[in-house]
């Protein structure tokens, strides 16, 4: 019981990290972004053909990587927000989900001509630690604080400095963010920059956790919206807790049920939530 | 719609039906069949599509349902129209669950829902596999000639047509349209705007459950990635979408380009026929050519009044 706890600490820890990133990018900009869970495979991949050529740690990789997703991030920005800058909040959205699903279905078939149609594992050998009679794998563990460090991070970065005020700034008022002489384009553009950063670091803990698949990456954003809509849309904290939320509902129906039933609960809940949600809202 | 509008919509069914006869059995006979199934599944697509301006991303749900109640049916003995009625009803059951849950949602919500329910489908019949067969899907046998199936598809997509001209020209086309514009100021009129968009989804999910069944009857097989397809969803909206010609014409026209387009992705491009599909749909959004209903909408909403 307390193991399986223990493992949807770590699996909701990765799924926090890919949350925060798309409710970073919900909250400043309004896009839903369907291609970030294929940006955390590509992350995956990039780290895999990395390390056949030099066997860099996670962490080493993950400082590597950074500017790398930090251009994908701008550059997905040209293609999914600049073009809807003037539609409205609803319009907007929905043309920024299907440019972004169809930069998805465009990401996953050259993923799979690039690396196959096999699960990426980085497969990485690291001591497990006995703590009071429950076994703790050392890189989990790491990789726990890995990702609570980055996401206390990413909130110290938009809470206490200019670009992070900025870029709050824009999400509760565009037109009054501009006057005080915020630049909409370029300040979105570096949110956009962060959350395909976090979707990067979350695709390589993932990899070394879990087996990825090429064609998963709809799959890890739909779970990410999921916890996304369910912690709040625009925040980090709420995703970050609904993240863990997951992790831990995922282990338990993981035990309970196969592979495919697990799914089959995660996406119902997802529904029923999101139905529940926005009729009372609508009350 | 204007008359050469219609008048054009006419020909083309006329032409569809006609080809339906006269080629039945290879290649043409698929390809005949794939442009009606996929009209089908376009005209019905524009009915909320247009009316409500939802994008659905999990049509093929009900596309999947229709044929997994059809091929369960029939493979529990009944014979074909005892298990075409019996699915029918099962369907509109099952159709109905689904878009009263989905009635409430609007916009990017509603189409990140219906992207869940596709895929909580999907993984529900891979899972229940003394049912449906699990991943490898349900075959049966060939219950009627190719030319029968082609027939009946024929008359599905005229049926489907007649039903998307009368519910834009029946009072609950206009209500969903009221609906569309503002939710609250429809019903401080008095319009029932979830019995508006429950009908409307109703209207647009039965049309596809029935192609579901007779792309069964035709290819005795489906699986749950084949029958809730995320491809299937997408050339629907794709077609009800790409060619920016209001009424019946343009997801009919929709239909032919994209049928034909995935035609030549499946053939001259092999393994990357999402690739592609995601390239259209990336285009499409780009241009606006996805939205191009509402582009005008909003055009006109953030014009300044002040400033005429």
């Amino acid at each position: 019981m307390i193991q399986v706890l223990i493992s949807g600490l770590f699996l909701g820890s990765v799924y926090a990290l890919l949350a925060v990133g798309l409710s970073l990018a919900f909250g400043i900009m309004g896009v839903l972004n369907l291609a970030h869970g294929s940006l955390a495979v590509l992350a995956a991949i990039l780290y895999k053909k990395t390390l056949v050529l030099y066997p860099f740690s996670p962490w080493t990789f993950c400082l590597l990587a950074t500017p790398i997703f930090l251009g994908f991030g701008f550059l997905l920005h040209l293609i999914i927000v600049a073009p809807f800058r003037n539609l409205s909040l609803s319009a907007g959205l929905v043309a920024s989900l299907i440019a972004s699903l169809g930069l998805a279905l465009i990401l996953e078939d050259l993923l799979v001509c690039w690396q196959g149609w096999e699960p990426i594992s980085t497969n990485i050998i690291f001591p497990t630690y006995n703590l009071m009679g429950l076994k703790i794998p050392g890189l989990r563990a790491i990789l726990l604080g890995m990702a609570a460090v980055t996401i206390g991070l990413s909130t110290f970065f938009l809470k206490k400095t200019d670009p992070g005020r900025s870029m709050r700034a824009l999400a509760q008022d565009k037109e009054a963010a501009s006057l005080y002489g915020i630049n909409p384009g370029f300040t979105s553009m570096g949110a956009l920059g962060l959350a395909t950063i976090l979707a990067g670091l979350a695709g390589i803990f993932y990899s070394s956790l879990y087996p990825l698949g090429p064609r998963e990456g709809i799959d890890l954003t739909l779970k990410a919206l999921f916890i996304v809509v369910a912690g709040g849309m625009g925040n980090l904290r709420g995703p970050a807790v609904a993240g863990l939320v997951l992790g831990f509902i995922e282990s338990f129906a993981g035990v309970l049920f196969t592979y495919t039933s697990t799914d089959t609960v995660v996406y119902s809940l997802l529904v029923v939530y999101l139905v529940l949600k926005r009729s009372g809202s609508r009350q | 719609m204007k008359p050469w509008q219609m008048s054009l919509s006419i020909i083309i069914l006329t032409a569809l039906m006609m080809s339906s006869a006269v080629f039945s059995k290879g290649y043409v006979g698929i390809f005949v069949f794939s442009l009606i199934i996929n009209g089908t599944m376009a005209v019905s697509y524009d009915i909320p599509g247009r009316s409500l301006g939802l994008i659905s991303l999990g049509h093929a749900v009900f596309f999947g349902l229709g044929a997994y109640c059809f091929g369960i049916a029939y493979s529990n003995g009944f014979s074909f129209f005892p298990a075409l009625i019996l699915s029918v009803m099962l369907s509109v059951v099952g159709a109905l669950m689904v878009t009263f849950l989905m009635a409430g949602l609007n916009h990017g919500y509603y189409s990140l829902a219906t992207l869940g329910i596709l895929i909580i489908f999907q993984r529900l019949f891979e899972t229940l596999e003394s049912l449906t067969g699990g991943s490898a899907g349900l075959y049966i046998p060939e219950t009627l000639s190719k030319l029968h199936c082609n027939l009946l598809a024929a008359f599905l997509l005229l049926a489907t047509a007649a039903c998307h001209a009368l519910f834009f020209r029946s009072r609950w086309g206009l209500y969903s349209k009221e609906t569309e514009a503002s939710e609250e100021a429809a019903e401080a009129i008095g319009i029932p705007t979830r019995t508006v968009k429950i009908l409307c989804l109703m209207t647009a999910a039965i049309p596809a459950c029935m192609a579901g069944m007779l792309h069964l009857a035709r290819t005795s097989h489906v699986s749950p990635v084949s029958g809730f397809s995320l491809t299937l969803s997408i050339t629907a909206l794709l077609a009800s979408r790409v060619v920016p010609v209001k009424g019946l014409l343009g997801p009919l026209l929709g239909a032919l380009l994209i049928t034909a387009a995935e035609e030549v992705i499946w053939t001259k491009f092999e393994g990357f026929n999402h690739a592609w599909f995601g390239l259209i749909l990336l285009v499409a959004a780009l241009y606006q050519g996805i939205d191009f209903r509402r582009k005008k909408t909003i055009s006109a909403a953030v014009e300044n009044p002040l400033s005429r």
